[in-house]
């Protein structure tokens, strides 16, 4: 028992060490901090421009959208670029479990993600009127949904490729068709009954249903399905990451 | 446990190829064991499953005991490595790469920068601690790469071509502190093309060839195996193209090679042949300015073991 306590220790704290070092190498930086608050910003007005909505209601979808990109896009970039460099085999040799570099390259776009997602609720409660009906929802809907979104990268960057771009293609191919399903631009009971079943299956629906829920007392699901609901899908795409990286690494 | 490594038919197919087939060999603690072998002959994958970067297909192997299969973890806390390629983070200073490094290995905050500080004092890169890795040398960032390997003061260094194509300053620190770690009791497993360093650093080597060990002792023990690939070594006051078909007519000599002014003539029996040239440089008005009999080298060992074994299999 004292030994899982050590070894726990032990792959937390390489955890926090890959994830200071991705922090210093890769997100902080000027280009990077720019994509993660311009990207979603533009890809959100491209399709809320016009609209008859009040500002404030697009403020949740604006931040789920941030969160999604934000946490997502760095980490599948990060690691096929150091399969090339052949730094992440300093990692994958170094004595910690595989667990734990996974959850240092997690928690990198996890904190940049939290970091970034709070530009666009500043801008609500500054400028747009948005309230904060529930801190906790909020806390814990940002949190969950980054990290969330953190393991889906993570999950797709253990296609054991060198070619970051290959990720990307891959990634966006789940990521873009979310944004259409689930509630940012269109409420998800007016979907089509098909569209409903859809939003289901897409974890960002209750990212986005619990940041409403946090910021507009509105919710489809209830706080307690949507978070429960997120880590599900955290776990799912944690457990599809190792087995990838273990089934491509033989 | 006198062993550093064992490993037990150590296999790794790639598909159907087979890449490393079914190899045994132990690395005593404290020797520095050399791997020698030809491009693709299985040593990168062989380093590769001993330091768990690939999983073996069948069989297994032992670092200080720890099976590197199910006491993984434990395995590699005894291990530095140092790949063939330079894996530094360019775009972190000397000291940070050394930092991060000793963070993955638990040293602790004031050992590492007491480590640190040593190792890059020994490799001569204290004073550009402070710089970002990527306006480094080669040289300096293989030193860099080295001292990442050490950080965490492994009693087994993997060394995967340490010195290939750097500059001659740092391949003499490079040699220099590999003995210095080896007479502090550290066991070194070297992967290298330099059959000379090889020759002159290793306790024992290993060749390997299309994945199977084709020998392994000492250099001079090797050495001893191919007796018949003695050669007299000679350089005239004078040359002429018709020289080394002439050599070649001398008795007992097997073959000539012309290697820049000097002919170097195999032979099992250097004594007939020194007496055979002389009489030959007499007879054409030559005056010898240089002369030596050589044992095998340990190339030439090498050349022969692999080429022998290309031979059997062509046959086969």
């Amino acid at each position: 028992m004292s030994r899982r306590i050590g070894q726990l220790k032990t792959d937390l704290s390489a955890a926090w060490a890959i994830a200071k070092k991705d922090m210093r190498i890769y997100y902080i930086k000027p280009g990077t901090l720019m994509f993660g608050v311009l990207f979603p910003l533009f890809m959100f007005l491209s399709f809320a421009v016009g609209k008859n909505a009040p500002a404030a209601t697009l403020i949740p979808g604006l931040i789920s959208i941030t969160i999604l990109f934000s946490s997502s896009s760095i980490g599948p970039m990060v690691i096929p670029t150091e399969r090339k460099v052949k730094t992440f085999e300093r990692l994958v040799s170094a004595p910690i479990s595989f667990y734990s570099i996974i959850m240092g390259k997690t928690l990198g776009g996890f904190l940049f993600s939290l970091a970034i997602s709070v530009i666009p609720l500043f801008i609500g409660l500054l400028w747009f009127g948005t309230q904060i009906i529930s801190f906790i929802a909020l806390i814990a809907g940002l949190s969950l949904a980054a990290y969330c979104f953190a393991t889906l990268g993570i999950m797709f960057a253990s296609f054991p490729t060198e070619n970051a771009g290959d990720i990307m293609m891959l990634l966006n191919f789940v990521r873009l068709p979310l944004i259409f399903i689930s509630g940012l631009y269109i409420p998800i009971e007016s979907l089509p009954q098909w569209g409903q079943v859809a939003a289901a299956f897409s974890p960002l629906t209750y990212a986005n249903d619990l940041v409403r829920y946090a910021l507009e007392g509105t919710t489809l699901y209830g706080p307690a399905v949507d978070a429960a609901v997120l880590l599900l899908f955290t776990g799912v795409f944690l457990f599809i990451g190792m087995r990838l990286d273990k089934k491509f690494r033989k | 446990m006198e062993n550093a490594i064992e490993t037990v038919n150590l296999t790794k197919y790639f598909d159907k190829f087979l890449a490393v087939d079914h190899i045994n060999f132990e690395v005593r603690k404290g020797e520095i064991f050399g791997f020698l072998g030809p491009n693709g002959a299985g040593k990168t994958t062989t380093i590769r499953m001993l330091t768990s970067l690939t999983k073996p297909s069948e069989g297994t192997a032992k670092i200080f005991g720890y099976d590197i299969q199910t006491q993984t973890i434990a395995a590699k806390r005894h291990v530095g490595i140092v790949p063939e390629i330079s894996n530094i983070y360019d775009d972190l200073s000397a000291w940070d790469n050394l930092m991060f490094t000793g963070e993955l290995y638990q040293v602790s905050k004031s050992e590492r920068e007491k480590r640190a500080r040593e190792l890059l004092e020994m490799f001569r890169l204290y004073d550009r601690r402070n710089e970002k890795a990527k306006g480094f040398s080669k040289g300096m960032k293989r030193r860099l790469t080295i001292s990442m390997g050490l950080i965490n003061t492994p009693q087994l260094l993997f060394l995967d071509e340490p010195t290939s194509g750097l500059d001659v300053q740092s391949v003499l620190i490079i040699k220099e502190i590999v003995s210095q770690l080896n007479q502090k009791g550290v066991t070194i497993f070297l992967t290298t093309h330099d059959i000379e360093e090889a020759n002159v650093s290793c306790d024992r080597v290993a060749i390997i060839n299309k994945g199977k060990i084709a020998a392994i002792d000492t250099p001079e023990r090797l050495k001893k195996t191919i007796q018949s690939v003695q050669s007299v070594e000679v350089a005239f006051d004078k040359t002429s193209p018709k020289i080394l078909s002439e050599l070649e007519k001398i008795q007992s000599v097997n073959e000539v090679c012309k290697q820049g002014d000097k002919f170097k003539l195999y032979t099992n029996d250097p004594a007939n042949v020194l007496s055979g040239l002389w009489e030959y440089a007499n007879a054409n008005d030559l005056k010898p300015i240089s002369l030596s009999t050589l044992g095998p080298s340990l190339e030439e060992v090498f050349v022969k073991l692999t080429e022998i074994d290309v031979k059997t299999k062509e046959a086969s």
